[in-house]
């Protein structure tokens, strides 16, 4: 027979299990993973999903649906003026036949753009993380940055302006992203945790 | 060169040169969104269907939609799956039918390389429309104005219209009209509606002289002012539900109640008053074959309004009115057909009576000049051509018809016209041959 006391111990036991399991799920979703390779910074956040919810219920029904992801690098955790910053827009479709994403990275050159089909949610969130990256000679070299992701789902209203004569405004993405969320539109914010980064560790091996 | 110049074409240069870095921006924004739209995966599958809220384009019936978006919308099937077309013809198609939303659904077709394009419509709990669903101008007999105000709350929908009408019936009627519909009672199938109108009557001079006329040669004043007996004023109050028993197919039962104010005392008594109150039934008939190079449409209507003493009418009559429209589409070209017929049996009051001669029948000839009173018999046959031009229609049509009253037709007439068309506008010169003799008249305006 279980007492009272008892019941309520293993009550609160469980229910602070789950919390700690929530928070920690919540923590891997929400947290960069971060990577040297060669010159290069890359990130990745193995358990977080953007082709999810709303956005995946309009692929499913043939659109096309822009994401724009900014990753930033600073070397405090509040920054006004970030140290790098590496902009990329990437367009995403499903393949109604196939069931299948396509991903393609649209940039201001033709030439440049790049696009990967036939992948499954993983793998196609996993490559626009890839191609969201900034070289080794941006990073502050001697003192440890954090950095943060923006991501969100493209607003046709947003798509005014981006592009000019001269190719994909920068300035007017930067002006984009410094503007409160709207209402219904997708958005995630990532960062490389609470302690900060430094290309020492980089160098080591993957940094959480 | 004075200062004034010099600012003047200094500012003229930097507008130039504004407008051109916007519309350089705004051309540069366009290729943006095509760039989203066209690294589509699905744009290598052809297009198999397009429907509207899962009813194949050729039938989908709203009267806000135009024929060339109907067109735009159909000729999709057999290319490719274009993102940037679908979502253009989505945006048009919220606008035209005012729409909280178009959301573009593609879904597998017979075959891996086929997809169906459905767009899902999302009315608006709450609209609010003010338009003027009718405006026109006939150098024979004036302006036909109507300014309309409508709301809808989800199926609830509510119209107010006011308007001054010389062009539909023998009077010219000025007034209001309301009309309440519920779009959904029970079933998406069943739609109840009520309209009440009040107008205030006006006779044409013709048609006083006729009267007048008739009774001197029948001897028989009283027969004849009973049978034209004028009114001043009228109101109607129309309750009916309508059955959509398939989709191209409707039934509407209802009433009329129908009262009128005379100018004179009735022959029986002193009331000025009379009703004219019917059982109507009205049968609707519409379809559509969309096919990739040729496009048809059959309209068919037939209205029956029987009015007895036992519904408390003054009037005892039926009167039959049929209306039978073809359209073929092909490239540019639009030939349509319209054939309209009916009669009435009975002692019905003028209202009720057909008319040849306004915008839609025997254009360019002056109604008054056929029949001042209208006529209990009427056949009419509308031919037409046009041919697209960019966003219009240059059309040419020939109308022919005949009215007459119990036993005796009158004699047939030939109208030939032109016009351009474009939406709702339209301008067009009549030219009705009545023997040898070429009188043209002009009518502009816009009519829904």
């Amino acid at each position: 027979m279980i007492s009272r006391r008892s019941f309520l111990a293993i009550s609160a036991a469980l229910v602070a299990g789950v919390a700690t399991c929530a928070f920690a799920i919540e923590y891997n979703e929400r947290h960069l993973a971060v990577r040297l390779d060669g010159d290069v910074l890359h990130v990745s956040a193995p358990n977080f999903r953007f082709l999810s919810g709303k956005s995946l219920e309009r692929l499913k029904d043939g659109a096309s649906i822009a994401f724009i992801a900014q990753l930033t690098v600073s070397s405090s955790p509040n920054y006004v003026v970030p140290d790098a910053i590496s902009v990329a827009r990437f367009a995403v479709s499903y393949d109604i036949w196939q069931e299948r994403f396509s991903v393609t990275k649209i940039t201001s050159r033709t030439e440049d753009k790049r696009t990967v089909s036939h992948k499954d949610g993983p793998a196609a969130e996993a490559w626009c993380f890839e191609n969201l990256a900034i070289s080794r000679s941006d990073l502050p070299a001697n003192k440890p940055f954090y950095l943060q992701l923006d991501l969100r789902e493209e607003d046709p209203r947003d798509q005014t302006g981006v592009i000019g004569d001269t190719g994909i405004s920068i300035a007017r993405m930067v002006e984009i992203f410094s503007r409160p969320v709207r209402d219904k539109q997708a958005h995630w914010l990532l960062d490389s945790g609470p302690r900060p980064v430094t290309v020492e560790d980089l160098r080591k091996g993957m940094h959480w | 060169m004075s200062q004034n110049a010099s600012s003047a074409i200094l500012l003229a240069v930097s507008l130039g040169l504004g407008i051109t870095a916007f519309d350089g921006a705004a051309r540069a924004d366009q290729a943006l969104i095509r760039a989203v739209s066209e690294s589509n995966v699905n744009q290598q599958y052809l297009v198999e269907s397009v429907s509207i809220s899962g009813v194949e384009v050729a039938h989908f019936r709203d009267s806000k939609l135009s024929p060339t978006l109907r067109h735009r919308l159909a000729s999709l099937v057999g290319s490719p799956c274009d993102m940037t077309t679908i979502g253009d013809l989505a945006r048009k198609l919220q606008a035209s039918l005012h729409l909280e939303d178009v959301r573009e659904h593609l879904s597998r077709g017979s075959s891996p390389d086929r997809v169906r394009v459905n767009f899902e419509v999302i009315h608006k709990d709450y609209a609010f429309d003010l338009s003027v669903p009718r405006f026109l101008y006939d150098s024979n007999q004036g302006w036909t104005t109507e300014l309309a105000a409508s709301g809808r709350v989800h199926q609830h929908s509510l119209s107010v219209g006011l308007g001054s009408n010389g062009d539909d019936l023998t009077e010219r009627f000025t007034g209001f009209s309301t009309r309440y519909e519920d779009a959904h009672l029970f079933s998406d199938r069943i739609r109840f509606g009520i309209g009440i109108e009040g107008y205030h009557d006006l006779w044409n001079p013709a048609t006083r002289r006729a009267i007048a006329d008739q009774a001197a040669s029948t001897n028989s004043g009283v027969a004849a002012s009973n049978l034209f007996a004028l009114y001043r004023t009228r109101r109607n109050i129309a309750p009916a539900v309508t059955f959509a028993l398939t989709r191209e197919l409707s039934v509407s039962f209802g009433a009329s109640l129908e009262r009128m104010e005379m100018e004179a005392p009735s022959p029986a008594g002193n009331d000025m008053s009379m009703s004219a109150n019917a059982a109507t039934v009205d049968v609707v008939y519409s379809y559509g074959a969309e096919g990739t190079e040729i496009q048809q449409r059959w309209d068919g209507r037939y209205s029956l309004r029987i009015a007895t003493h036992d519904l408390g009418s003054d009037y005892e009559y039926s009167r039959h009115a049929v209306s039978l429209r073809y359209e073929r589409r092909s490239g540019r070209t639009v030939v349509a057909d319209r054939l309209t017929g009916g009669f009435i049996a009975g002692q019905a009051p003028v209202f009720e009576r057909f008319v040849l001669g306004n915008s839609s029948t025997l254009e360019g000839w002056n109604r008054y000049a056929i029949d001042p009173l209208g006529g209990d018999r009427m056949v009419h046959n509308s031919l037409s051509y046009g041919y697209q031009f960019q966003q219009g229609t240059a059309e040419a049509f020939y109308d022919m018809g005949m009215i007459g009253n119990g036993d005796r037709m009158g004699t047939l007439r030939h109208s030939l016209g032109f016009g351009f068309r474009q939406g709702i506008f339209n301008v067009a010169m009549g030219f009705p041959v009545d023997h040898g003799r070429i009188a043209p008249v002009f009518t502009a305006g816009m009519n829904y």
